[in-house]
């Protein structure tokens, strides 16, 4: 538990410094490696569009592109602050369920703004096959179904 | 002119135009006094508002809710299958009916005195059924109010104003255009949706244009995909309504220079004619069919200086699985909030908004042929076209335009 919370923190370290390569480098390699950011309107209501909707490598590796070279310039950027706390865990041989609550703070970086905060939970999956523990799958669920503004990086 | 809040000076409805038409002065989008008229004269006047389409609500007892202006809406399709819109208020004391934003119900109890709507909005149950009561209550003089309304290809549109002209005419040659969003029958199957608060001004987010679209979203430059090829804009007077059409292109490479899963950029529809479709309609609702993504907008002012915007994208009845899953997924990253090609808007919006705060006013150039007549012909990539919306705005909140 101590591997899945130290992937947890990687993770959540990565996004705060809006580090993308570090980002994608906690997911697993398989074709099959997701990453989903959507609401619980949607889950509880089974609408499978999401705000972000990665559910494959190649996706994974296009949002670090979207972030880093379609949009960089274009927005205002924001610093993130990340707070986790792992809540439910299930082995199912060499993968980890875990359910991790998680509180972020958005904050624009320039006048005239207010910070937003976007609170839900992690529903992941996680590969302890290799010689580290990598998501395979990660699903960010928000519990506001209306969500500031526009969403650069992954939550 | 108070630049610290939301205000200005002098009366509202002094505020003047410029004699030049492509001029909208900056105030309007900063004061709160006149977000307070627009209320009154736009969103509960004679106008249509697009508020939710059938597909949302397919299953009786379906319902959702949403706002006009400040009035919260429950709008649900009754155990006989018709679609209602009412004021989503208790008869009794006025207590919000239903907080959800979605949900299936076959009655509306109100949780402070326990007065019970049925699906039509019929009141069926009182405590002591009414007994000690007004002399001659009875349930049938306390129906929830219901909204006029009209619909198009399934969309539902509403007004509070009897006097509103039918929807057809109010639709004029948007009709087409937007059927053609819609898979040209309406018989959609809703897939999600995307929800936002914008920090803008309701008029900022209505005032977007095509020609910033190349300019803005590097994504095209990048994926080297020039759009609006034979694309034109048509206008329905007086309201200023847009319905934009362009033939479908895609980039050569179909992205791959960019992106390792290209399906991102995929056209599976059978039409490039039918590949890009814009509408834009006064005061707020827009529709939009990017490559195979269809997208309703409902949108809502929440106070003078923020939005509400409801991106619903749906798939048509007749979509296989594979079509189904496309549209799931191109739905997902291709526009909205965190769309590849369309996430700046918002940051843009904002900016816009602060920067009203300064005097003077906002000008348009691209397309504009005259500053002293009105035209009406305009290609796809003009933003003049955007004038004959303000020009109507103005007529009906009554502003004088300087000679």
């Amino acid at each position: 538990m101590v591997a899945l919370d130290e992937l947890q923190l990687r993770y959540v370290d990565a996004l705060d410094r809006r580090d993308m390569k570090s980002w994608l480098a906690s997911f697993s390699q398989k074709g099959e490696a997701s990453y989903i950011c959507t609401t619980a309107e949607s889950v509880e209501g089974n609408l499978p569009v999401s705000m972000m909707l990665d559910d494959c490598r190649a996706r994974l590796e296009d949002r670090v592109t979207f972030i880093t070279k379609i949009w960089a310039g274009t927005f205002q950027d924001y610093r993130m602050r990340h707070f986790v706390q792992r809540i439910h865990q299930e082995r199912d041989g060499d993968l980890w369920r875990v359910r991790t609550n998680f509180r972020v703070t958005c904050t624009p970086i320039g006048r005239d703004q207010r910070t937003d905060t976007v609170a839900g939970v992690y529903e992941d999956v996680v590969d302890c096959s290799g010689a580290e523990p990598l998501f395979l799958s990660k699903r960010a669920i928000a519990d506001d179904s209306v969500l500031p503004r526009y969403l650069v990086y992954p939550i | 002119m108070d630049l610290s809040v939301a205000g200005g000076t002098g009366r509202w409805d002094e505020v003047r135009w410029s004699k030049a038409l492509n001029k909208v002065p900056k105030e309007i989008f900063v004061r709160e006094d006149i977000y307070r008229a627009e209320l009154q004269k736009i969103f509960y006047g004679p106008q249509w508002h697009g508020v939710a389409h059938e597909a949302e609500i397919p299953n009786p007892g379906d319902f959702k809710t949403f706002q006009l202006g400040e009035i919260p809406l429950l709008i649900n399709r009754d155990k006989g299958g018709q679609v209602n819109v009412f004021h989503n208020a208790c008869t009794h004391r006025g207590t919000q009916l239903e907080m959800a934003d979605r949900g299936n119900k076959l009655q509306f109890q109100c949780p402070y005195h326990r007065w019970t709507f049925d699906t039509t909005g019929r009141l069926t149950f009182c405590p002591a059924k009414g007994e000690g009561y007004e002399p001659g209550f009875s349930y049938d003089k306390h129906p929830l109010p219901r909204l006029r309304t009209a619909t198009f290809k399934g969309l539902i549109f509403v007004t509070l104003d009897g006097a509103t002209p039918a929807l057809e005419g109010y639709l004029g040659e948007v009709a087409g255009v937007l059927a053609g969003i819609m898979g040209g029958d309406g018989r959609l199957k809703l897939i999600g949706y995307h929800k936002t608060r914008l920090e803008c001004n309701w008029k900022t987010y209505a005032d977007v244009d095509s020609y910033h679209a190349p300019l803005l979203h590097k994504a095209f430059a990048m994926f080297n995909w020039t759009g609006g090829r034979e694309g034109v804009q048509h206008i329905v007077k007086p309201y200023g309504h847009i319905a934009s059409t362009s033939l479908l292109t895609l980039p050569e490479d179909r992205g791959a220079s960019m992106l390792k899963d290209t399906s991102l950029l995929e056209f599976r529809g059978e039409d490039p004619r039918n590949g890009s479709r814009v509408v834009k309609m006064f005061p707020m609702f827009g529709a939009v069919k990017h490559l195979d993504v269809i997208n309703l907008r409902f949108t809502n002012p929440i106070g003078w200086d923020a939005t509400e915007l409801h991106y619903a994208y749906f798939a048509h009845q007749d979509d296989d699985e594979a079509m189904l899953k496309h549209r799931i997924r191109q739905s997902s990253n291709l526009i909205g909030p965190s769309g590849c090609i369309s996430l700046e808007d918002a940051a843009v919006y904002h900016r816009q908004h602060i920067g009203s705060r300064t005097p003077g006013t906002i000008q348009f150039q691209k397309g504009v042929q005259s500053t002293s007549d009105f035209n009406y012909s305009f290609s796809q990539k003009d933003e003049a076209s955007n004038l004959i919306k303000w020009e109507y705005y103005r007529s009906i909140m009554g502003f004088g335009r300087d000679v």
